[in-house]
């Protein structure tokens, strides 16, 4: 399948290994993606200041990928996803907001296609790709890996939007890790936030949510945490001895995304998925993975 | 000490951007407290806010630093039995501050300047690696960033324009 891509803010300027990690490993299970025109906010961050403008970016994005002439688009980032999903839904429920965005968007020549699907990592691997193909396609699955998966907020929820998961119980990354050959385990905190968000304004709390769940992680004696969001990684790997510092903790957990993960059971070039860029004592993980 | 007022008119305001969402059906039933992220950390109490919202006493919550510690996690969302969503209102509030000019952390505002300079809110960093190699997109082979095209920044003005 050919699909558009959307990347986000956080992926293209810092989150690199998500972004890498995604160019290697899809190609291989037959999925193109192609690059929208342009680079642009999704929108997330001004909802706060103008919740229609954030509307207005998220159908945006949408009509950019309708000028590829593609049905699907990928939306790897849960922040980005979530905006660009409730953007559809205000579309698709609001008359006077979706008046006043085509209008909008009719200055710029484009035009919102209602029929585009959004996917996001998980269910384009997990639904549209397919378990089986992926166990079938892994060279060398991660035998006696064991691992914590952290499948993050706003891809899980709310539900009326139609979410990638389960709100509650969200199976669906646990089910991928099992795919490439590695066990995880469950934890009361699986559904505790990365505390992103408040970076912008309660930054040492933001941390404090970080450390905490890392906290709770370590204790679990795990090899990594698993997630699939670029916010979550940057609280979690990038950040992750400041938050340790916050919750008075010495942490060393190695986080990957996924497709990292996924990346290794593929037998790619460590570097070529970005395991180099990766903040965390990934090294401790790596040496783990079988030959 | 005098009373607190019903402000009825930025009452509407934040119910008329609530659409579909009746924030009369609350019952107080504190689902959306008791699964909040910033509870614990920073005492947001959703119950607290909706009830205050239903009063019309709104003229305190725009300057107010409580909605600002909203994490967005969603679970208020997904688990008010009522549909009338504690995170759909406090995001109504942070529009309302902006409107009246109340201190908002700058950090929002800096993203909105970023938006229209960029497209993007932050610029594209260089990473130091664990071997303290440094790298940026060039080194690692990724596509060119591509900005908005110039048509963008306009209309995006005009729809920060809109309530």
């Amino acid at each position: 399948m050919k699909t558009a891509v959307f990347w986000g803010c956080c992926i293209l300027t810092g989150q690199y290994a998500y972004e890498m990690s995604l160019r290697e490993v899809l190609p291989r299970l037959d999925i193109e993606l192609v690059d929208l025109r342009e680079s642009v906010c999704c929108g997330d961050p001004i909802r706060s200041v103008n919740d229609f403008t954030a509307n207005y970016l998220g159908a945006r994005i949408i009509s950019l990928a309708n000028l590829t002439g593609l049905d699907n688009l990928l939306v790897p980032c849960n922040r980005c996803h979530f905006t660009i999903s409730e953007a559809k839904s205000n579309m698709n429920n609001s008359p006077k907001i979706s008046r006043r965005i085509r209008a909008l968007l009719k200055e710029e020549s484009l035009e919102y296609n209602p029929n585009i699907k959004v996917w996001h990592t998980i269910d384009l691997l997990h639904d549209f790709v397919g378990l089986e193909k992926i166990k079938k396609t892994v060279v060398k699955p991660l035998k006696g890996l064991k691992v914590a998966t952290h499948v993050g907020c706003q891809i899980i929820r709310y539900s009326d939007l139609g979410r990638v998961d389960d709100a509650e119980n969200p199976r669906k990354l646990d089910d991928l890790v099992a795919a490439i050959g590695a066990e995880t385990v469950n934890y009361a905190e699986k559904l505790d936030c990365c505390g992103s968000a408040l970076l912008r304004s309660h930054p040492d709390s933001a941390l404090s949510l970080a450390g905490s769940k890392l906290k709770a992680v370590q204790n679990l004696t795990v090899d990594s945490l698993v997630v699939s969001c670029p916010d979550c990684q940057l609280m979690f790997d990038v950040r992750q001895k400041d938050a340790g510092t916050t919750v008075g903790a010495k942490l060393s957990v190695p986080v990957v995304y996924y497709t990292q993960l996924l990346g290794l059971a593929l037998n790619i070039d460590e570097r070529k998925i970005g395991l180099n860029l990766n903040q965390s004592s990934v090294d401790q993980l790596l040496s783990k993975i079988p030959a | 000490m005098s009373m607190a007022k019903p402000n009825l008119e930025s009452r509407e305001k934040i119910l008329a951007k609530l659409s579909g969402r009746e924030l009369v059906n609350c019952f107080q039933c504190i689902k959306c407290t008791s699964g909040c992220t910033a509870l614990k950390l920073l005492e947001l109490k959703p119950h607290e806010i909706i009830k205050l919202v239903n009063l019309g006493l709104v003229d305190e919550l725009p300057s107010s630093d409580i909605i600002w510690t909203c994490v967005t996690c969603l679970k208020c969302v997904q688990r008010c039995p009522q549909k009338a969503s504690p995170y759909h209102v406090i995001m109504a509030l942070r529009n309302l501050a902006v409107e009246k000019e109340a201190k908002i952390p700058e950090a929002y505002l800096k993203a909105v300047s970023q938006i229209l300079e960029t497209g993007l809110i932050e610029t594209p960093q260089k990473i130091v690696t664990r071997k303290m190699e440094t790298l940026d997109r060039d080194c690692l082979k990724l596509p060119k960033i591509k900005p908005p095209k110039e048509s963008f920044q306009a209309v995006f003005m005009k729809a920060m324009e809109e309530k």
